[in-house]
């Protein structure tokens, strides 16, 4: 049948109105890819930029993305600065308590494999996939608000091709 | 019913991930109700071991480490560590470049206290401040990235001068964002100095007396806001700042309120001196001849410059060979903090937030 | 470049050495601050001597750094004066095998934490100290001292040498 074959949205003029078809996959991953609210976790420079990017010139706003201080209330986690041992843990135990669907995104060097500090230091994890499982990298030292805002781009893709039951 | 209330005193974990403390500080508060009785802060979160990774960097590859050292002004941190290697080799640094090294430091101070105005208010709840300075610090980023190419952490300040000549249309742009900056100071002022919530909140909170700025080295705008008129650039110059007039603020109320204002109006004085910088720019070199492989003499020396935080200090001994032996770098905000259980024992943990934002700490200088 | 103090630097040397007590070594240097090495015993008289005398009032503790040459320990402290605006650098030295030195609190409370990292990454015990714990390093640390020389631990991987 026609209608099938133009999914995920099919939206047709019918007397009276209007009709779309689509399917629950389809809506529920892109108003969560249009509406993802971040964890504020910034250790260290990267959160000046990630700061930055959620000021006035380049807005996080207008991708509908907010910023959240309790992981429970969080979609997305950019972990953004060095994560030192000490620290592992507690990033550990912030990313437990996010609640599912949650996507974790690596911004900077430090968080993606120690970045400057990856040798002579005692004390740097030398990359936050050691702890907890990461979906998107932003590479840069910092990286520009304009290749975080791409990242954030990047996760919603990424989630608009899962399917419901792949959800974790 | 009156005994079997239990009045005991609880112990709160503020921290690492809180959203007012700046950075990964965690605060252990004693509290009795909502009266803080003692606070002991633990910090390590950041220690990223800079001043291991030192010992094996030679004298150019430490640059960008001391960058990461307090990122908001890195160009400050990078130039106390070009004095210290400097002066241990007398080095004459050409005229053209301590003048673009005075200009980059002093925008890069006016940036710091854009932040700090920007995060402080956003602690208290009122986030306009917050868009307003970041988008006049987007005009100095604009700057920066015209002459070194990075936003935040710049590599620009090198030994013996600096890495790259400033493009010509800097100037002029530089001078239009000098034009309409002191418009935007009083637009700042007018937005929070009157309003009786924030002066409810910050007159007469977070008292540190002049023994107080003594006992525990407290320098920068914070001992400014207490009395105690010292500023390095003035009492202990380096560089050329004893060619520019500017002044120091200098007020006697010792809280919150009075560090804010400091802030807002050393702002001011540092457009003034960008402003004479740039009418006294010469032609010339930007960079001294030093060795590729630069090896300074043996010895130690102390060396200090004025951070918009405070005292930014570099103690380096050198013994000779490309990379340095020792370095310590010290930072304002390390004493700044060791301060906090003696300023906050008897306030509210309201006021604890208030305290912690007008002391302009950042982490990274404490942990290294 | 010479300071703004009120004394200059060879003022300085004679009024510290004509009026502190004990011995003191001087070393020359081309810095404008003067170079004392004081004994560890009288650590605690010397920081309360220039901090105390009217003409010296060295109230501003400036850094305290602990060194590893290799053969010894030191512990270096440098100071200033707030009101009359001189600096000082001064160090005592210690063997490198339990090294051990008073602590500087009564005089300078800001040498607080300066000692308690000196003994969590160098190992130097300091006597009268009120608090020393774990401080920088993760509270399960059991590798050592990490800033001695020739320290190498776990997951430490150092930058090879390209000349």
């Amino acid at each position: 049948m026609g209608i099938i074959k133009k999914l995920p949205v099919y939206a047709e003029h019918v007397p009276g109105g209007g009709l779309v078809v689509t399917s629950i996959n389809s809506v529920l991953t892109m108003s969560q890819a249009k509406s993802l609210w971040y964890l504020l976790f910034g250790t260290a420079c990267c959160a000046i930029e990630l700061m930055a990017t959620g000021a006035s010139r380049y807005d996080f706003d207008r991708l509908g993305m907010i910023f959240r201080a309790s992981p429970r209330q969080a979609d997305l986690m950019i972990v953004a600065g060095t994560i030192t041992k000490k620290m592992a843990p507690r990033v550990k135990r912030l990313y437990d308590q996010m609640a599912q669907p949650r996507y974790v995104l690596a911004m900077g060097g430090c968080a993606i494999g120690g970045g400057p500090f990856y040798y002579d230091s005692y004390s740097v994890l030398k990359g936050i996939d050691l702890v907890i499982p990461v979906d998107v990298y932003v590479p840069g030292c910092p990286p520009r608000p304009e290749a975080l805002l791409q990242g954030c781009l990047e996760v919603g893709k990424k989630i608009r091709t899962l399917k419901l039951d792949e959800w974790s | 019913m009156a005994e079997q209330l239990r009045t005991e005193e609880m112990i709160l974990n503020m921290g690492p991930h809180h959203p007012s403390t700046h950075g990964v500080c965690r605060l252990i508060l004693t509290l009795d109700g909502e009266v803080i009785k003692n606070c002991v802060p633990v910090v390590g979160y950041l220690h990223r071991a800079i001043e291991k990774m030192v010992e094996n960097r030679t004298y150019a590859q430490c640059i960008p480490l001391m960058d990461r050292f307090e990122y908001v002004t890195s160009m400050s941190c990078d130039w106390a560590f070009c004095l210290a290697a400097e002066k241990l080799t007398e080095i004459t640094v050409p005229e053209r470049a301590e003048y673009l090294r005075v200009i980059m430091a002093e925008l890069n101070r006016i940036a710091s206290h854009l932040v700090f105005m920007g995060v402080t208010a956003m602690d208290l709840g009122a986030l306009t401040p917050f868009l307003y300075g970041f988008r006049e610090r987007e005009m100095i980023m604009d700057l920066f990235e015209m002459t070194c190419g990075q936003r935040l952490t710049y590599n620009y300040i090198r030994i013996g001068g600096v890495s790259k000549d400033i493009p010509p249309e800097f100037i002029g742009q530089c001078r239009h964002f000098l034009d309409i900056f002191p418009g935007k100071i009083k637009d700042y002022e007018k937005l929070l100095l009157k309003n009786p919530i924030w002066i409810a909140r910050n007159r007469g909170i977070g008292i540190i007396t002049e023994q107080m700025a003594y006992d525990y080295a407290i320098s920068g705008p914070n001992a400014r806001a207490s009395g105690v008129n010292f500023d390095l650039r003035k009492d202990d110059p380096y560089s050329i700042y004893n060619r520019f007039e500017f002044d120091i603020p200098v007020l006697n109320g010792c809280d919150c309120y009075d560090r804010y204002i400091v802030r807002l109006e050393e702002m001011r004085q540092a457009a003034r001196i960008i402003r004479q910088a740039l009418d006294q720019l010469p032609g010339g070199e930007i960079r001294a001849k030093v060795p590729l492989k630069f090896k300074p003499e043996i010895g130690e020396l102390y060396s200090r410059i004025e951070n918009s935080r405070g005292e930014m200090g570099v103690y380096l001994v050198s013994d000779g060979s490309t990379k340095p032996f020792r370095l310590r770098a010290r930072g304002g905000s390390y004493n700044h903090l060791q301060a906090i259980p003696d300023i906050v024992r008897g306030l509210k943990i309201a006021d604890m937030v208030a305290i912690f934002a007008s002391l302009d700490i950042i982490m990274p200088e404490i942990d290294r | 470049m010479e300071l703004n103090g009120v004394m200059t630097k060879q003022e300085l040397i004679d009024h510290i050495k004509a009026h502190f007590p004990g011995p003191l070594e001087m070393i020359e240097t081309k810095q404008p601050e003067p170079y004392f090495i004081v004994r560890p015993e009288d650590l605690v008289a010397f920081a309360r001597f220039i901090h105390d005398d009217p003409q010296l009032q060295m109230n501003f503790l400036m850094s305290l750094a602990g060194v590893d040459t290799g053969q010894r320990c030191e512990v270096v402290y440098n100071v200033c004066s707030y009101p009359l605006k001189h600096r000082l650098l001064f160090k005592i030295l210690l063997p490198r095998d339990n090294a051990e030195f008073d602590s500087v609190l009564s005089v300078w409370p800001a040498a607080n934490w300066y000692e308690r990292e000196v003994w969590e990454l160098y190992g130097m015990n300091v006597r009268n100290h009120p608090n020393l714990t774990r401080f920088l390093l993760t509270d399960d640390w059991d590798e050592g001292n990490p800033m001695r020389k020739g320290w190498t631990g776990t997951d430490f991987i150092t930058l090879p040498d390209r000349g």
